[in-house]
């Protein structure tokens, strides 16, 4: 870090004088400067060309005014105070830090760009691309949905489902066994059935956008990671058992020995099971895969 | 002093000690006097950006680096969900705008009839309209395709740790568009105002009034009312093809955006 601190002065200091240099004899922003000076002049022309002193011209023929007091980019930029002051700053700074990132890099450079887009790429995702819209296409040619009876507000119909993807809200709804009647309530519930199994949505939703922050680090592999691989295994195991829950009287009147009760208790020990289990196997792996990962890497960097 | 302009650099000199052909000096004048009206090098800079953009080197992605190309290409289709999600809903997008062309979002019964007129159109479709069968198929089952595709895509995302570091804004907008997704698929599920579709309403609508403090008021603005009904099946149509398509589409963008500004997260 120390280093880094002092490459940076170091780089401060050699810029501004180069800065300086630079605006003595074009009086232009200097980043773009360092990239393309042949280019970009205020002049259109190549400032070597124009000669010391550039013979100032009062008539106004040049397109844009000679170099005069008024100010470049840069000084306009150091001029203004605040936040965009701040901005700039920060660019400026952040610039430079990614610069000398670069300079101590060790990239293994390419020796091929890469397959080209045409006509490797488009080959392979237009065959996906037309491979998934087949199945689609066959699909629904095969297996049309039903026209079903026009609304009637009047009869209830014995089966209410939402379609599959939104089972497992509708397997939220029937969780009022949860609702416990608390004793600190004096035997109250905190809301009503209905009320407590709608609000059950928000913690589910509210953790799966709390994921990033709860889980980090670099590990990206789920041997790397048992706790977190078991996590999406109970999150994943939940969500098809509260699907099931949203089809319970279904499968009661399916299987005999069936009962609604023994069916919210599964639901929520079967992600608890499976989490275990996932979590079991990982841990094994993970010795197996750090030795590997070890023997791997000694023998890429002996040990000094 | 004469009237006459001068040139304000002389280029004379110049072109003369290039020796070019008459093609050359002919492009080359016109450059220059194109330049002098157009400003023509501010553009050609850009172009000279742009093209140093699209040819750089870029260094060994991880999977290069580390021969992986078997693995990758062994997980490849776990790592083409979101792709896949995306053609489902273009295909959506257009099966959709041809039923659009036919449906009508109206729970009032025709003169006569004991069906709405929603329901009647649906009926037309699926009997009368030339390919009509099929177009709904179609949309119906793309729909299936994408919720699919868009949940194991989430999967795989958490599985592969695709959400760390610098993806968490990312893994944010996808579970924003995964909501999205499902409440475009719940208004799709109303519109034919059959059995299911009205109790589903029916359902919805008292999920919504089960909120405590803001229930009655969420209640009207998504469903119009307290019981499901003509208000009802116009704002979940207009939720389905106006509201949600400008919302979902530029999600969508960003979303793959932030993919092609970061990067795809390399299997390992």
């Amino acid at each position: 870090m120390n280093e880094n601190t002092n490459t940076n002065d170091d780089r401060t200091a050699a810029e501004t004088a180069e800065e300086a240099e630079l605006r003595t004899d074009g009086g232009e922003a200097s980043e773009t400067s360092r990239s393309s000076s042949e280019l970009r002049t205020d002049g259109g022309e190549p400032s070597d060309e124009r000669g010391p002193s550039s013979e100032l011209r009062t008539d106004g023929g040049a397109i844009t005014p000679a170099d005069d007091d008024s100010p470049s980019f840069r000084e306009r930029k150091e001029r203004t105070d605040g936040l965009s002051r701040l901005t700039y700053e920060y660019f400026e700074r952040s610039r430079r830090e990614d610069q000398v990132l670069r300079d101590d890099s060790d990239y293994v450079e390419r020796d091929v760009l890469g397959f080209p887009a045409w006509p490797h790429e488009m080959i392979r995702n237009l065959s996906i691309t037309s491979f998934f819209v087949g199945v689609i296409l066959f699909v629904s040619a095969t297996m049309p949905p039903p026209l079903e009876a026009p609304a009637n507000p009047t009869s209830t119909p014995a089966v209410i489902l939402p379609d599959w993807y939104l089972y497992w809200s509708f397997g939220i709804l029937k969780t009022q066994a949860l609702n416990l009647e608390l004793a600190v309530l004096g035997g109250q519930t905190i809301a009503t059935d209905r009320t407590f199994a709608v609000l059950l949505h928000g913690p589910i939703i509210v953790m799966l956008f709390l994921v990033p922050f709860l889980n980090k680090g670099s590990a990206r592999r789920p041997v790397e990671q048992p706790f977190w691989s078991a996590v999406g295994v109970f999150g994943v195991i939940l969500s098809f058992t509260l699907s099931l829950l949203a089809i319970k009287n279904l499968m009661a009147a399916r299987i005999p020995i069936w009962t609604s009760h023994m069916q919210l208790w599964l639901s929520f020990v079967l992600p608890f099971i499976g989490a275990t289990i996932a979590y079991a196997v990982l841990k094994s792996m993970r010795e197996g895969y750090m030795y590997d990962l070890n023997r791997r890497y000694y023998r890429l960097r002996p040990p000094r | 002093m004469s009237l006459e302009r001068t040139e304000e650099f002389d280029r004379g000199d110049w072109l003369e000690d290039k020796e070019l052909s008459r093609v050359e000096r002919g492009y080359l004048l016109t450059l220059m006097w194109l330049d002098k009206r157009l400003r023509l090098v501010d553009y050609l800079e850009l172009l000279e950006d742009a093209y140093y953009k699209t040819n750089l080197q870029m260094p060994k992605s991880h999977t290069e680096q580390y021969n992986l190309d078997n693995k990758f290409w062994y997980w490849y289709p776990l790592y083409s969900l979101g792709s896949l999600s995306i053609i489902a809903y273009v295909l959506l997008a257009i099966s959709g705008a041809l039923l659009g062309f036919y449906y009508s979002p109206s729970a009032t019964s025709a003169a006569g009839a004991d069906a709405t007129i929603a329901y009647n159109q649906i009926v037309f479709i699926q009997t009368d309209l030339n390919f009509g069968f099929m177009l709904r198929s179609i949309h119906r089952w793309a729909a299936q395709f994408m919720v699919a595709a868009v949940f194991l895509h989430m999967i795989r995302v958490y599985f592969t740790g695709a959400y760390k570091e610098p993806r968490e804004l990312n893994w944010i907008l996808g579970v924003v568009l995964i909501l999205l997704t499902l409440l475009f698929g719940y208004s799709g599920y109303v519109l034919p105002w059959n059995q299911l579709a009205f109790w589903a309403a029916q359902i919805g609508l008292e999920m919504a009034l089960s909120v405590p403090l803001i229930g009655e008021w969420a209640a009207q603005l998504l469903f119009g009312g307290f019981s499901p009904g003509a208000p009802t099946l116009m704002r979940m149509y207009i939720l389905h093809v106006f509201v949600l398509p400008f919302v979902v589409t530029s999600l969508i963008a960003i979303h793959v955006g932030i993919v092609w500004m970061q990067g795809i997260a390399e299997p390992h």
